[in-house]
């Protein structure tokens, strides 16, 4: 892919990635085997050694981690020096005359050997890691015939406890990288050493089972253990995958790389990809092992049409598209094509997205087309189009490691982006200065250096006093705000009131906090805004990514690396989902329906006169039919019943339907309503792009045959298209790709040929166009940069004396939003439901114990949930995750949305608890 | 006395209630009713861990007794610390009108009679324990006390009395100088670590002067583990000031601005006398925002071991203070480009720092003109083991081992012959009678097959059974090692396991050579000094005493 500008990637040999170095990294002339070859200076000797094509055998050393020097199998010798230097803790300079293999360096290496064989099982052909097992291979290398020693041998138990991989301490070899893994790549640092000497070994936590240790099951020491230690139970029961494919993760936005290995048709695990510059290697647990729900027999494997008896019945794909064709169009002749609508999938894939809102423009006749970035980041989209002229992040994840402070706001990134959760601790851990504005005490609080505990929906108020603070500090970049801006004076005067003790009084943020985060952001070389939806599910959604964009510009911090605004975006494919155009106001790549010249343009490519009135988007739709306006409903890959707020409204608008059709892999709560239900493939089914939080295009790529008579999404779009009329005949998704890429300019150099390796960091404007790391380097899409203050305003809700407190919610470490994927894994067990945390404080006013189940009352319902007692929320406050059908907690949401972008107002409902038993 | 230190912690600990007190602190069990009478003479009384464990506070506290009870009034005493000349603890000290110190031991409470009361207080000869001053005994007489020339003799915590004796006036006049001519100075003496490795000290600070980080680290390794040594805790405990001012200068040179004293945790004394002077010294305005009121910021604190021998390394000393867990960093890159917190560090030995003072007052040339052309200045050995007089001595390198053991130690006790030599340590060789002559320098050790290490030497007789001493230092290694690397943790164990076979008579010649290739294998591929060295005692008791082995292994009906 691209160089990151300002860096210079480097060849890559072997399949570990070679270090990105910063530009003008001096290099060095050494002989390594008598071969010269130059390098950058402070290469470990071992990975100068792959450029010229040596490997020297190793056990404890990984690219990954830091240079560690144990296990001494890198020995060699440099001419000049004594003795026998570690190849991965000696870093290459210039002149050195390297040998890797010699008499001596082999007596070492095979004594070494024999020390580790001497307290290693020698049963190979039995061990799970059999041909897998680095400890063979440098055993086979080294040469060792026979084990010299007659001694102790460390014989432990098995810890089964994790859901997903056993630890086998008889194989533990102690090279500790898995306890590094942990550490430096994860930022968990649930694994450690215990005992000494002979008696090292590795723990979990103190001591006990992995399963009750602070581990959160990532599997970075899985991916790193060079023996059968630590293997993925799904190795040790179908043995040695044989094919491996390399596809894109359908969980958060983040869109770690995987390769998906499989045997005899069947998946066998997913090991993140080393190379790709977004996951480094490294997973969460969802990614890397909740995948099993593709095997589920809850899996829908024909379509299903509900019968005359109100039932939904099996039926064939033939019946179940007559039933389509005929009901839609009959719909559409007697109420207008604007009486139906389509609600496509931020994770589906983009040429499935492209070609729903095709279908419903071209086919159907309607804008009516919106995807569930609705419910998240469309305040992001609003927010930034009117400040920069575009509605995605900046910058790049890997811009993470160049930034001098993190501004974290209103994310939870550990648990729902834990990819990047991970990257930010090891960036703080190498020195970064770490903000977070949250009003949870999350776990990235234990890393930051401020932390601002403000009250949900403050965001604005407090980001305002930022810039107060600002200004009135004289620490603005004048020359930015001269050249790339416009409207400074007027957010000059809006924030002239937004004083630390106003602040204050609004958020409950201490002056002294504010103060220092404030110094933090505009006294460094970048500082890198990251946010969630903290910040855009509010009723000021858009103004306070307003007025995250308003800092940056003022001091200097967008368009250069390791700065910007960026939002962390909560689904696989919401960028590419908006970015295909499936929104009711815009073609792909937020071109406005309502130019004309746009409109024209498409309408030649579609070959049929496009709809003009505008589209609705999801709560307009749902108003729309609850009104009688709306009759039909096609939803690919959403569970609205479930996951949109107010559901109980959501569900009874669904019921006024004349027609409602559902395509899923599940049969969700929404799907169960619907009509016809249309079996879909997963994402390790088909063949696809996904557009990731970072702008970034990468391909994802069918591993297995969907269940049954399941079919991938595009697939079945084309036939309902062809069913109503409108021609759709494509070979495969490249060919979708292609044709949207030619319509998006964004995206027009972009080819299925050119996304292999790391994919396309759009705008790619061209063919030979690299991508592009940072945006706004010189301009922005809108010209200048454009100030939009606004104002503080309280959130729909206030807490009333009947609902005291405030409810937030938000997502956990082990399930995925509507749950229908992580629910039918293992990952069940790790967070079994929904909990409400509440603070001691509250709980003991109110007389609540830990782990009671209470009632949970608002305004529009009531729900039963477990209670958990936490200090990560304030007094007054509660926090539940969503995930959980049974608990369904968007009952007692309110339709509280962005004024601008209807996003909806997830993060602030007013509650009151109730005891269940006096 | 090889075991000095671990028994005079349980017999301190024993006596000491926590917190510990530092030494010059009267004890608890002593009456604080008791008047003094300044007319009488001054007592100065040696109070180390040392003194302590041969029952010093007993004497002393009988003698105070008796001398109450007898004049109706105490004496003025002062608590020091130790010269070192332990077989004439417990000692005792009269300052006679003339300012002339003159000295009485070994005591036992069975002396303190009446008339040898008198006498005592008058300076005069009690019956078989006179010592007379102190400094013409022979012990002394020969000896360079540049670093040791305070202990035993000032009071350590006493800071007037000591700046009155010179104590900080290195550091005034390095104040005066540029920090690139201090580093120089140091540089020109030639000062080698005095923690075994002997790197030249003033490149190390060059090094950390000109390394990028901030903020910058002195630390002094006080984790003294070496069985059979001792003479960073009696610097500790006896001059603790004299570190402070070594360690300042150190910071002043290089521009550090923050010390670590790591002590281990067996040294409660030394723990207490350190923190005592370091108030002290931060009292005085001498460390704190601007040291001596014209320097730069400069403060210490405390660390203590938890007691892993390995933590001596330096590595693992600095992951240590960071709070981890001990264990050993590879090298490059040096603790003086990259240490503790990953910042420039120097990790300098006490006895390293505690030459400073000396070597910025005198100057480089004059240190120099002590010693030999490869190891410049004064050494401090301990002697311990089958000797007749274990001490601290402190003398100018180049003496060979001969004149130590037989002279200042005073050659094995009677009947008793002497087998070998161990210097330096577990990880030092066993040096056998004939190699005597050696020369005791860093040069001369290394050539014979030993080791200065911290310059502890233990003296084994003729009683020693070489494979079980052998064995005894693998287990220590074994035991202490911090398994990281593979040689060392694997390596030291199955060494020990071959060595206990050869012990239990079951080991072949082929285990002999195996333990040879072991060996081998431990001193070229280990990750540390640790692993690295520990074969060396093991290599050289089968190279110099190879028929005690062979006399162990199992005999087969061949006749093999």
């Amino acid at each position: 892919m691209a160089a990151p500008a300002g860096r210079v990637p480097l060849p890559r040999v072997a399949s570990d990635p070679l270090p990105v170095l910063e530009r003008g990294t001096p290099t060095v002339a050494l002989t390594i085997d008598g071969v010269r070859v130059r390098v950058p200076e402070g290469l470990p000797l071992i990975e100068a050694a792959k450029l010229v094509g040596v490997e020297i055998p190793h056990l404890c050393h990984d690219q990954k981690l830091e240079p560690y020097g144990s296990c001494r199998m890198c020995l060699v010798q440099i001419e000049g020096r004594g003795g026998f230097p570690a190849s991965c803790t000696t870093k290459a300079t210039d002149g050195l005359v390297v040998t890797t293999r010699s008499t001596a360096l082999t007596r070492l290496r095979t004594n070494v050997m024999d020390l580790y064989l001497s307290d290693h099982p020698p049963d190979c052909l039995t061990c799970a890691a059999n041909n897998i097992c680095p400890l063979q291979d440098e055993a086979a290398d080294s040469g060792i015939r026979k084990i010299s020693f007659v001694g102790e041998r460390h014989e432990s138990a098995i810890d089964r406890s994790n859901p997903y991989f056993d630890f086998d301490p008889t194989k533990c070899i102690v090279c500790v990288k898995c306890v590094r893994a942990c550490g430096e790549i994860q930022g968990t640092f649930a694994l450690s050493l215990s005992g000494r000497g002979f008696d090292t070994k590795v723990i979990a936590g103190d001591g006990g089972p992995f399963g009750g240790s602070p581990c959160v099951s990532c599997g970075a020491c899985v991916s790193v253990c060079p023996t059968g230690a630590l293997q993925e139970k799904t190795i040790i029961a179908a043995g040695t995958p044989t094919g491996s494919v390399r596809t894109t993760c359908s969980y958060c936005g983040v869109g770690c790389q995987f390769d998906a290995q499989t045997k005899a048709g069947h998946i066998i695990n997913l090991q993140p990809v080393g190379q790709s510059p977004v996951n480094f290697g490294h997973a969460c647990v969802k990614g890397r092992f909740g995948w099993e729900f593709v095997n589920s027999p809850e899996r829908l494997t024909t379509p299903l049409i509900r019968g005359a008896d109100g039932q939904l019945h099996h039926a064939s794909w033939e019946e179940a598209l007559d039933r389509i064709e005929e009901r839609l169009n009959a719909l559409r002749a007697a109420h207008g094509p604007d009486a139906l609508g389509g609600i496509s999938s931020a994770r589906g894939t983009n040429e499935e997205n492209y070609l729903m809102q095709k279908l419903m423009r071209a086919a159907v006749g309607t804008n009516n087309i919106d995807n569930c970035a609705r419910v998240c980041h469309s305040a992001t989209v609003a927010g930034m189009m009117e400040t920069f002229g575009t509605g995605a992040a900046t910058n790049s994840l890997s811009d993470i490691n160049l930034a001098d402070v993190l501004m974290v706001v209103g994310a939870n990134v550990t648990e729902a982006h834990p990819v990047t959760g991970s990257r930010i601790r090891q960036a703080v851990a190498r020195g970064a200065r770490l903000i977070v504005i949250d009003p949870r005490r999350i776990a990235l609080v234990d890393d930051a250096d401020v932390f601002l505990q403000l009250r949900p929906g403050t965001n604005v108020a407090v980001l305002n006093g930022l810039g107060h603070l600002i200004v009135r500090e004289g620490w603005i970049d004048k020359d930015f705000i001269e050249r790339r801006t416009e409207e400074y004076n007027a957010y000059k005067l809006t924030i002239a009131k937004y004083t630390p003790e106003y602040v204050q009084d609004i958020s409950g943020v201490p002056p002294d906090a504010l103060w220092k985060a404030a110094y933090l952001y505009s006294h460094s070389r970048a500082s890198m805004c990251l946010h969630g939806l903290g910040v855009s599910e509010h009723k000021t959604g858009s103004y306070g990514v307003m007025a995250l964009a308003n800092l940056a510009m003022l001091t200097g911090n967008v368009g250069k690396p390791g700065t910007g605004i960026n939002p962390l975006r909560g689904q696989n494919n919401v960028q590419g989902a908006c970015d295909m155009g499936a929104l009711p106001l815009t073609y792909t790549t937020y071109q406005k329906v309502s130019d004309g010249k746009v409109r024209k343009r498409f309408e030649e490519a579609y070959g049929v006169e496009l709809p003009t009135a505008p589209g609705r988007k999801i709560p307009e739709m749902y108003e729309a039919m609850l009104a009688g306006q709306m009759r039909a409903l096609y939803i690919v890959g959403d569970d609205i019943a479930q996951t949109d707020p107010n559901s109980a409204m959501v569900e009874q608008a669904l019921r006024t339907l004349d027609f409602l059709v559902v395509q899923d892999i599940f049969l969700t709560k929404t799907a169960a309503m619907a009509h016809v239900v249309l079996p879909a493939a997963s994402y390790l089914e088909k063949d696809g792009t996904f557009t990731n939080g970072e702008r970034r295009i990468q391909r994802i790529r069918k591993v297995v045959d969907p269940p049954g008579d399941a079919r991938a999404d595009w697939e079945i779009i084309c036939d309902v298209s062809n069913r109503l009329g409108y021609h759709m005949h494509y070979a495969d998704p490249g060919e979708v790709f292609a044709e949207a890429a030619a319509l998006t300019p964004l995206y027009s150099g972009a080819t299925y040929a050119r996304l292999e390796g790391e994919g396309l960091q759009w705008p790619v404007p061209n063919d030979r166009h690299p991508g592009t790391t940072v945006m706004h380097e010189k301009q922005f899409p809108r010209g200048k940069g454009k100030f939009a203050p606004h104002d503080y305003e309280p959130p729909g809700e206030e807490p009333t004396e009947a609902y005291p407190f405030t409810m937030i919610t938000g997502r956990g470490l082990f399930q995925y939003n509507c749950g229908s994927m992580t629910q039918r894994t293992k990952l069940r067990a790790l967070e079994p439901e929904d909990l409400l945390e509440v603070n001691p404080a509250d709980a003991r006013r109110l007389g609540i114990a830990m782990d009671e189940r209470v009632a949970l009352e608002s305004a529009r319902g009531k729900i039963t949930i477990r209670v958990l007692l936490s200090d990560r929320v304030a007094p007054g406050q509660v926090f539940t995750t969503f995930h959980y059908a049974e608990t369904d907690v968007n009952r007692l949401l309110s339709s509280s949305a962005d004024v601008l972008s209807k996003c909806p107002e997830y993060k602030v409902s007013t509650v009151n608890i109730r005891r269940l038993q006096p | 006395m090889s075991v000095s230190s671990a028994e005079a912690v349980e017999t301190a600990s024993q006596d000491q209630t926590t917190p510990p007190q530092p030494l010059s602190a009267a004890p608890r069990s002593w009456a604080e009713s008791w008047p003094i009478d300044t007319s009488l003479p001054r007592l100065y009384l040696p109070n180390d861990t040392t003194s302590r464990a041969v029952g010093a506070m007993e004497v002393y506290t009988e003698l105070m007794h008796r001398i109450e009870r007898a004049l109706g009034a105490t004496p003025p005493t002062t608590f020091v610390g130790s010269r070192g000349l332990f077989f004439l603890e417990p000692l005792v000290e009269v300052e006679l009108p003339t300012g002339e110190r003159v000295a009485y031991g070994p005591m036992r409470t069975s002396m303190l009679t009446k008339r040898n009361l008198e006498l005592i207080l008058q300076g005069r000869r009690i019956a078989g324990a006179t010592l007379g001053p102190l400094a013409e005994h022979p012990h002394l007489i020969g000896q360079q006390r540049l670093v040791f020339g305070s202990c035993g003799i000032l009071p350590p915590n006493d800071l007037q009395a000591l700046r009155s004796q010179g104590a900080y006036g290195a550091l005034e006049r390095a104040l005066l100088r540029s920090p690139p001519e201090v580093i120089d100075e140091v540089v020109a003496s030639g000062l080698q670590g005095r923690g075994g490795a002997g790197f030249p000290c003033g490149l190390k600070w060059r090094t950390t002067a000109a390394a990028a980080g901030s903020p910058k680290y002195i630390v002094a390794n006080g984790d003294e583990g070496d069985p059979g040594t001792y003479a960073d805790r009696m610097l500790l405990e006896g001059d603790p000031h004299r570190l402070i001012e070594g360690m300042a200068i150190a910071a002043y040179a290089v521009g550090a601005t923050e010390g670590y004293v790591y002590i281990r945790g067996e040294y409660p004394a030394a723990i207490a006398s350190m923190r005592t002077a370091i108030t002290q010294a931060r009292e005085a305005g001498i460390l704190g925002p601007r040291m001596l009121g014209s320097g730069g910021p400069f403060d210490l604190r405390v660390a203590i071991n938890g007691g892993a021998y390995i933590c001596g390394e330096e590595t693992a000393l600095l992951e240590s203070i960071e709070g981890r867990r001990g264990m050993v960093r590879a090298k490059p890159p040096y603790p003086a480009e990259s240490g503790l917190f990953r910042k420039p560090t120097v990790v300098n030995n006490v006895l390293t720092l505690a030459s400073i003072p000396w070597i910025l007052r005198n100057g480089a040339r004059a240190w120099k003109k002590h010693g030999t052309e490869g190891s410049p200045g004064t050494v401090v050995l301990q002697l311990g083991g089958s000797l007749r007089t274990p001490c601290l001595i402190e003398v100018p390198f180049g003496l060979s081992l001969r004149e130590v053991v037989s002279g200042y130690g005073g050659g094995t006790p009677k009947g008793l012959k002497l087998k070998a030599v161990q210097c330096g340590g577990p990880l030092g060789g066993l040096l056998p009678p004939r190699l005597l002559d050696t020369p005791v320098s860093f040069e001369g050790l290394k050539a014979a097959g030993g080791l200065l290490g911290h310059g502890g030497i233990v003296v084994y007789d003729h009683r020693t059974d070489m494979v079980d001493l052998s064995h005894h230092f693998m287990e220590f290694c074994a035991h202490e090692s911090c398994g990281k690397c593979t040689p060392c943790r694997i390596g030291s164990h199955r060494a020990e396991e071959l060595l206990q076979k050869v012990l239990d008579g079951e080991g072949s010649p082929e285990d002999l050579d195996r333990l040879r290739e072991l060996a081998h294998t431990m001193t070229w591929a280990s990750l540390c000094a640790l692993g690295g060295l520990a074969p060396s005692p093991v290599l050289s008791a089968l190279e110099h005493f190879p028929r005690e082995f062979e006399a162990r292994l199992k005999r087969t009906g061949g006749g093999a």
